[in-house]
């Protein structure tokens, strides 16, 4: 009898522990933490207007009318659809029915209306420059009256801060807006943030307007997310490993090996959107001449650079633009690519003769350089790759490594430098604007680059393009322009490298040009 | 001894503006700036001149400090220009946690390096001594950012008793409380055992053992209660030393408070909050020296009489 009720006991206590367990991982599946690696640490606020650095979190609070897709397709996601006139003067939009804030207020064309007003006199001012006014057609279409066309326009409400936040709230919260509270439509609602250190957001479950990039459309599959932040990559990469983690968002590359070699971790990549490359400051000798500049850009080879560093991982760069933008489709014989050949015949032809060491000499000076980069392994090593690279061609390039913060102040002071590694992430041609404009000597057009038919190629690719195929067409002869004349040696585009553990499933592919709410949603609890 | 207490707070002054000073041009000579973070791409350059000038980016240096200097001392840290919070409140959310991890840290160090200290200078010279204070010589000399690695990967990771990161649970406490802990229990179980050989061998003790009083009551009761007092000045040291302690070690721990504060501020060269952050470090190791010395002169009257007051 006592051994029975022991027995009894006993079984009673193991289906228990049982049940415990069970409903504790059913509670564990509903929960998962993101982590933010250095590259998005510090995000200030969640206020898409005011902010000049966002980070994953914020796509998931607020919707924006359209999202982009890696191939730079857009999709409808507060908009369902929108048309431009033939002169580009005016945008209308339809948007979709039914779309509550999580507060509980409707979003509609008068959203739009009070919104676009928003961003005058932010550091964000010029995403809607070009709109002149914006009218309530009816509750759910809204037309916007341009000053001039605009055909980046799409591309500026697919940012991510172009997020809509709620009116009534935002005007009530003021500056607290965004960091203590924050009212959107996304597919989850602000709970908690703690600036540097960690975001916890709780599903809307009352989420229905997914985009058609997601293939989920109702609610988001865990309850609650939390992001944390944590810029030394070593822990992130501990926490992920022992399991306080489900997800690193941007793993460095110094990890992959690590982490491929690890079961519990999988690692996953698609196409990035960064470009690493050597710009080369046209202002001082020797690189004023331009055959100096061509014969430097094509003593990188990029292949050799991409396989021993980055693992043959991401694409090598022949045009200083990502390769899924439709203005790096130039003429081939723009592209820069490695050839030793050429760039010593140019060497001989503009003076610079081998001498002793092998280093070239001209009228007795030695071709000697100074080059910088900022620290971090990864620029420290290029940086002596391509210092192989080009003593192999004659030139003897001296390296400097400075922090970020130092280097562009010292850019900014239009300094002596010759040649640096740099890299930038972005996905729209106007970057070619940023980078070589004259308007922007010294920082960011680090190349000092400053040519009359640039400028005039940049003036209609900036401002006389009507619709995006105009726009398209300029900026891709803007662009052949500048690679025609060899401010910048184009070297490599890494891949985007998110790692995750057993608890969680990723989408097969992650829309967008990185990870955000459109694939976000889509992630899947394991059971 | 309160007249002592004023002369010593009253000095704090232009020590207090000496470190302002040094803290302001310290940050503002290290090339860099953070235009970085609040200038967007595709900002005409017009938008950025209006940035920069409205945080003052613009001014001469010493009219930027003067203008910082008079708002510090009527309490207003300012505005953090990239985090766009004001510093104050950063500082304040950020404070309690590096004052725990830092005070218990100190209470590790104080009570481990005390103990191992009398005991070293107890069995003076024997296998013990030498081992004990070999070891925690080696442990105070290991980088924090290394030993906290170590921790993490000893503790956390192989073992699994604690998390790597965070402030979620008290767990999270114990090995960045360690990695901090172990570096002062080397100086204050060096400084104690020192200081009970040197009283061990005055003419009062000798008196006491020839009384025949018990070793271990000599010990506790007599030597230790003189040998503490140059304990104290350090203890007063360690007390602001502990929070600098903290800032690497908050940041491989990825905990808020702070060092992590500060580290983010520095990368991103926000002005206001570095000197915010710094000018909370400099006066917990000014408040902390002065409480050393108060304790001290407090125990000892002589020193009040050296200060020149009695």
């Amino acid at each position: 009898m006592t051994k029975m009720k022991v027995r009894g006991a006993a079984l009673a206590l193991a289906l228990a522990g049982t049940a415990i367990s069970g409903a504790l991982s059913a509670v564990v599946a509903q929960e998962a933490t993101f982590v933010l690696t250095a590259r998005w640490v510090g995000a200030p606020t969640y206020n898409p207007i005011k902010a000049t650095k966002l980070n994953t979190a914020t796509t998931l609070i607020y919707d924006r009318l359209v999202l982009q897709d890696a191939d730079q397709s857009f999709h409808g996601q507060l908009a369902t659809s929108w048309e431009t006139s033939a002169d580009g003067m005016q945008w209308t939009f339809k948007l979709k029915p039914g779309v509550k804030f999580h507060n509980g207020e409707p979003f509609n064309a008068k959203t739009i209306e009070w919104w676009v007003p928003q961003f005058k006199g932010t550091e964000n001012a010029f995403t809607v420059e070009a709109i002149e006014r914006v009218e309530v057609v009816d509750d759910l279409t809204v037309r916007f009256h341009m000053k001039n066309p605009d055909p980046n326009l799409l591309s500026n409400l697919a940012s991510s801060f172009m997020c809509i936040p709620e009116p009534k709230s935002y005007q009530a919260l003021g500056d607290k807006f965004g960091v203590s509270e924050a009212v959107g439509t996304g597919p989850y609602k602000l709970q908690q943030f703690t600036v540097g250190q960690q975001t916890v957001l709780v599903r809307n479950d009352d989420y229905a307007w997914a985009s058609d990039l997601s293939k989920n459309q109702g609610p988001a599959k865990f309850k609650k997310l939390t992001f944390r932040e944590i810029a030394e990559e070593s822990t992130a990469y501990l926490e992920l490993k022992t399991g306080g983690a489900d997800l690193i968002v941007a793993v460095p590359t110094d990890f992959l090996p690590r982490m491929q070699a690890d079961k519990s971790i999988k690692v996953v990549t698609i196409p990035g959107t960064e470009l690493v490359y050597m710009p080369i400051n046209t202002s001082v000798e020797p690189f004023t001449d331009i055959k100096v500049r061509e014969a430097t850009a094509f003593a990188v080879n990029q292949a050799e650079i991409m396989k021993s560093l980055y693992g043959g991982l991401g694409e090598v760069a022949d045009t200083f633009l990502i390769s899924s933008l439709q203005e790096s489709k130039v003429d081939p014989k723009y592209k820069i690519s490695y050839d030793p050949e050429r760039s010593k015949r140019l060497f001989a032809e503009a003076g610079w003769k081998p001498g002793p060491n092998g280093i070239r000499v001209k009228d007795g000076k030695p071709l000697q350089v100074k080059f910088w980069a900022q620290n971090g392994t990864e620029f420290k090593r290029l940086a002596e790759v391509l210092q192989a690279q080009l003593k192999a061609v004659g030139m003897q390039a001296d390296i400097t490594i400075l922090d970020s913060s130092t280097i562009n102040s010292q850019y900014r002071k239009k300094t002596d430098h010759q040649l640096a590694v740099r890299a930038y992430l972005w996905t729209n041609a106007d970057i070619v604007d940023w980078f070589f404009s004259a308007k922007r000597l010294g920082y960011p057009n680090v190349s000092m680059f400053n040519d009359p038919e640039a400028e005039k190629l940049n003036d209609i690719a900036m401002n006389k393009s009507r619709n995006w195929d105009e726009r398209v067409v300029n900026f891709t002869k803007y662009h052949e322009y500048v690679l025609s004349q060899y401010p910048f040696a184009p070297i490599y585009q890494p891949v985007q490298l998110f790692a995750h553990g057993k608890r969680v499933t990723m989408p097969e592919k992650i829309r967008g040009s990185g990870l955000s709410s459109q694939s976000i949603v889509d992630i899947e609890p394991v059971n | 001894m309160l007249q002592f207490a004023i002369k010593r707070l009253l000095l704090l002054v232009p020590v207090f503006l000496a470190v302002s000073l040094v803290i302001f041009l310290i940050i503002h000579l290290v090339p860099g700036d953070p235009l970085d973070h609040i200038i967007q791409v595709g900002s005409s350059p017009e938008q950025q001149a209006q940035m920069i000038a409205r945080y003052g980016l613009d001014q001469p240096l010493i009219a930027q400090y003067l203008r910082w200097l008079g708002k510090v001392v009527t309490g207003d840290l300012g505005d953090a220009i990239v985090l766009r919070q004001p510093v104050a409140k950063l500082i304040a959310e950020n404070l309690p946690h590096s004052l725990a991890l830092g005070g218990l840290a100190f209470l590790f160090s104080t009570i481990i390096g005390i103990t191992v200290g009398v005991l070293a200078a107890s069995f003076r010279d024997s296998l013990f001594d030498r081992a004990v204070m070999g070891l925690i010589l080696l442990g105070s000399t290991l980088p924090s950012f290394w030993l906290g690695l170590l921790m993490i990967l000893m503790f956390a990771v192989q073992f699994e008793w604690f998390p790597v990161s965070g402030a979620r649970s008290w767990e999270a406490l114990v090995l960045p409380v360690l990695t901090i802990g172990i570096g002062g229990t080397a100086l204050i179980a060096r400084v104690t055992r020192a200081a009970m050989i040197e009283t061990a061998n005055r003419d009062f003790v000798r008196v006491l053992y020839a009384k025949g009083l018990p070793f271990w009551r000599i010990q506790l009761r007599h030597v230790l209660q003189h040998a503490l007092m140059p304990v104290a000045t350090i203890l007063g040291l360690r007390i602001g030393w502990i929070l600098g302690g903290a800032v690497t070690v908050e940041f491989v721990f990825a905990r808020p408070g702070l060092g992590s504060l500060l580290i983010t501020a520095l990368g991103q060269r926000d002005y206001p909050l570095v000197q915010g952050c710094l000018l909370m470090l400099a006066i917990a190791v000014m408040l902390g020296t002065l409480l050393g010395d108060l304790v001290q002169a407090a125990m000892d009257p002589r020193l009040r009489e050296v200060m020149g007051t009695r």
